[in-house]
């Protein structure tokens, strides 16, 4: 599943980031790494972009790019 | 990710630190690094406060905040880099900012980092580190981290990092001073205070070791600009630009022979891999220093945002506090326009003309100062008001966090034309001045955003095209005055959809900038912050702007007013001029030389259309009458007590705001001979073309020279001048052929 598809208040890890070039190296730099622990807090009130909390601190992106991020759900948050 | 020691290793003989042997330099270079949102201008403010010098990099549009002043008797020389996440540039600002610490070398760098945010703050550290300049740490908001709970061990950071943590507080002043002594003394001592250098691991090593050996011919590291195995590292990273930009692509080769053993072992993207080891040491570290405790309190800003980003008020509340904003520039700054206007128009004309009269100069030269020079100084000084007010806002708005909010809250709309989150604020100012507008959108990071949205703003109808809306719907649409005024408001946004989208798949095709984007805590801005942000813009705008303002009016006075002695305006060079371009406005339905020396006169300023108009439809009109002129102690006066009445005024209007909003028209007074006039010229639906046309055309030229101002360049300006002028053409003319098409 892609970052995109994690409801609100539900975390994962991420597992893959699928763009490349400068776009991807600017994910990497605002801490999308892989191995990285990431939580939906919000969808914006127009249903985009979307604000994840990553390396303790809260990151707008698109759910165009979200949905280039794979992730792996984490169940059983507590 | 494992947290190794070994990660971290001291080189000795790192081969770029320092080659000349001083001791003690007395001119110091330091520059200030830190990611954005890490409180590094006010830190910067704190340091040096009024002695900051705010500029332009060269070659670009980004401020460069500078200090030169003595601290311990040296000459310390303070640069502000812009906001930086990463040594591998995505913004103009990071090139800004990565180029000037790689090319100039200062020496020292101070690194404000967020301790509320230490991992990703850390993340960068390390790559400043690795330059292998002495580095300072502040380690900025030790106050909040404190009051969440945080325990911070500054010793164990600085003695893992090799460089200096100093805890401080930028907003209060607190460590401020042990920082700069700090720096100094690193400076000195730069021998001493060799930073640590990163292990990527043998592999990356090895091919470091490898590049590094064959660029030592390279001319810019023989010159000791750039630290090889800084350089080594960026082209295994494969780093595009840095090889470009320091001219390393001859080495492609054999960084690509380098690198071939470890592209089969770790496959081809080394630039994760690099950053995951980052990452890695950056996470390590925070978990050795940071102690935080056990639960997660929710925090304020949580809490905040769960009103304020809600589904279904975050709208509602974005657009409330919108109007305010929108609403608070403008009447604040309306009455202090008006006051400058009559100290400018009374007074100072009135000084003018006794002084060149007492000189008994030629009737030209007198035309030439009241009308030419001294209006020009009123044009300049009159936007002075919003642009200060404007400027407040959004550096509140900015300070307090709330700007990345209003941007995630907007952003699919103004996505869907191309747009940024962040443009709506700029466009919505655009509804009162352009002028402030196209100032504002500094606040968009991409070039490309901010070009986008700087076109677009000239299609919100400012308050100037109202007064011209406002004559010819009271002579031709009085019945319907309003629903005519609001359909050419949205007349100029519906355009301004269609043309984001053209730009979108024309003059902006390709690239798409992304919206990465923090959402910082909320933060209480502090006032010296404010004014001093405030204060510079209207400083910038009053020096840039200023001159080209002047100069256009002088220009403008001579079309107006040669050949000298001409008796009516009609054989003037606007005259003449007019006459030679009415026929394209022929089938537009208004084709006579006075409607278009009027639209001439509007790039002045849009409202000067209808007293144009006055003159050229009714001359007598321009007849002056004659005052008594009063004393110069009576002028004084009237100055000063009208100052007084601006501010009475413009803290009734913050009252009213949060009362009920009129939309009140002032209508000019003596238009009833212009009335009479243009009832007898125009049709209603000439009148509608002339208006939309008016909506559509060029903004005035001082927007023009905004534009100018904010990006450095004519082009955009040059652009809008094109775009508009076809734009108004073809609208004016499908409504005026549409119209009489259908019988209207």
């Amino acid at each position: 599943m892609t970052l995109a598809d994690l409801k609100t208040g539900k975390s994962g890890i991420i597992v893959k980031i699928n763009v490349s070039g400068a776009l991807k190296r600017r994910l990497m730099d605002m801490g999308v790494v892989t191995g990285t622990d990431v939580i939906v807090e919000k969808v914006a009130p127009l249903g985009d972009p979307i604000e994840v909390r990553i390396k303790s601190y809260a990151l707008s992106l698109r759910l165009g790019e979200a949905r280039q991020i794979e992730v792996e759900e984490i169940k059983n948050h507590k | 990710m494992k947290w190794r020691k070994s990660k971290i290793i001291n080189k000795q003989n790192t081969p770029f630190v320092n080659q000349e042997l001083k001791a003690e330099k007395n001119d110091l270079t330091i520059a200030v690094a830190g990611n954005p949102n890490s409180g590094k201008s006010t830190l910067i403010n704190a340091i040096a406060g009024s002695r900051l010098q705010v500029g332009n990099w060269p070659g670009v549009t980004v401020e460069k905040k500078s200090a030169s002043f003595d601290f311990q008797g040296r000459k310390i020389t303070l640069v502000d880099l812009p906001g930086t996440y990463s040594m591998s540039p995505y913004t103009q600002e990071e090139v800004i900012a990565r180029d000037y610490l790689v090319r100039e070398k200062p020496d020292v760098i101070i690194n404000v980092v967020d301790a509320t945010n230490l991992e990703r703050n850390l993340y960068f550290s390390l790559q400043l580190l690795e330059l292998g300049i002495p580095l300072v740490m502040a380690l900025n908001m030790h106050d909040e981290a404190a009051g969440k709970g945080f325990r911070i061990d500054e010793e164990k950071m600085a003695s893992i990092l090799g460089c200096a943590v100093i805890p401080t507080v930028a907003t209060k002043g607190e460590g401020i001073g042990r920082l700069m002594e700090t720096a100094v003394a690193f400076a000195d001592a730069s021998e001493a205070h060799r930073p640590v250098v990163i292990s990527y691991g043998d592999d990356i090593e090895k091919a470091a070791l490898a590049i590094e050996k064959s660029l030592k011919d390279h001319p810019d590291i023989l010159a000791g600009h750039l630290p090889l195995r800084w350089m080594a590292l960026k082209m295994i990273e494969g780093d595009a630009r840095a090889i470009e930009n320091y001219k390393a692509g001859q080495y492609a080769a054999v960084a690509e022979n380098a690198t071939r053993h470890l592209r089969s072992a770790h496959g081809e993207d080394l630039e994760a891999l690099m950053a995951d080891t980052r990452y890695g040491l950056a996470a390590g570290l925070t978990r050795e220093a940071l102690q935080k405790p056990e639960k997660r309190k929710r925090e304020l800003t949580e809490r905040i945002d769960a009103v304020i980003l809600n589904r279904y008020a975050g709208i509602p509340i974005f657009l409330l506090a919108m109007w305010l904003m929108f609403k608070l520039t403008f009447d604040i700054a309306g009455p202090f326009t008006d006051w400058l206007d009559g100290v400018i128009g009374g007074p100072l004309s009135r000084w003018a003309e006794v002084f060149l009269t007492a000189i008994s100069a030629p009737e030209w030269i007198t035309s030439l100062v009241m009308e030419g020079i001294i209006a020009g100084v009123g044009a300049v000084l009159v936007f002075l008001p919003p642009i200060f007010a404007m400027m407040f806002f959004i550096t509140l708005l900015e300070a307090s966090g709330y700007m990345a909010r209003a941007a995630f809250v907007m952003d699919r709309m103004m996505h869907a034309i191309g747009l940024h989150g962040k443009s709506f604020i700029p466009l919505l100012l655009g509804f009162g001045c352009n002028v402030p507008a196209v100032y504002a959108t500094r606040t968009l990071e991409n070039q490309r955003d901010k070009a986008l949205t700087a076109l677009l703003i000239p299609l919100m109808s400012c308050g100037a095209r109202l007064p011209v809306y406002v004559i010819f719907t009271g002579v031709f649409f009085a019945a319907y005055a309003g629903t005519v005024l609001w359909s050419l408001y949205i007349l100029g946004i519906v355009l301004a959809v269609l043309m984001g989208l053209l730009f979108k798949k024309t003059l902006f095709r390709g690239e798409a900038p992304v919206f990465i984007m923090e959402l910082p805590p909320y933060r209480m801005p502090t006032a010296k912050n404010l004014m001093i942000h405030t204060w510079e813009k209207g400083k910038h705008y009053l020096i840039k702007a200023g001159t080209w303002i002047l100069a256009i009016s002088v220009f403008v006075w001579f079309g107006l007013n040669m050949p000298w002695g001409v008796e009516s305006k009609k054989d003037s060079y606007l005259g003449k001029t007019g006459q030679i371009i009415a026929p394209v406005f022929a089938p537009l339905g208004f084709g006579t030389w006075e409607a278009a020396s009027s639209l001439l006169t509007g790039v002045v300023a849009k409202e000067i259309v209808v007293s144009t108009m006055s003159e050229v439809y009714v001359p007598e009109t321009g007849e002056e009458q004659q005052e008594e002129s009063p004393s110069l102690g009576e002028d004084f006066k009237e100055i000063a007590v009208s100052f007084a009445g601006a501010f009475g005024e413009a803290g009734k209007n913050v009252f009213s705001t949060f009362g009920i909003a009129t939309m009140s028209a002032e209508e000019e007074e003596g238009t009833t001979g212009l009335k009479t006039a243009i009832a007898k010229v125009f049709t209603p639906l000439s009148a509608y073309a002339f208006m939309a046309f008016v909506l559509l055309y060029l903004p005035c030229f001082i927007v023009l020279v905004a534009m100018r101002d904010e990006f450095g360049t004519w082009k955009w300006a040059g652009v809008t001048i094109i775009y508009q002028s076809v734009l108004a053409w073809v609208v004016a003319f499908i409504i005026y052929q549409g119209g009489s098409l259908i019988g209207l």
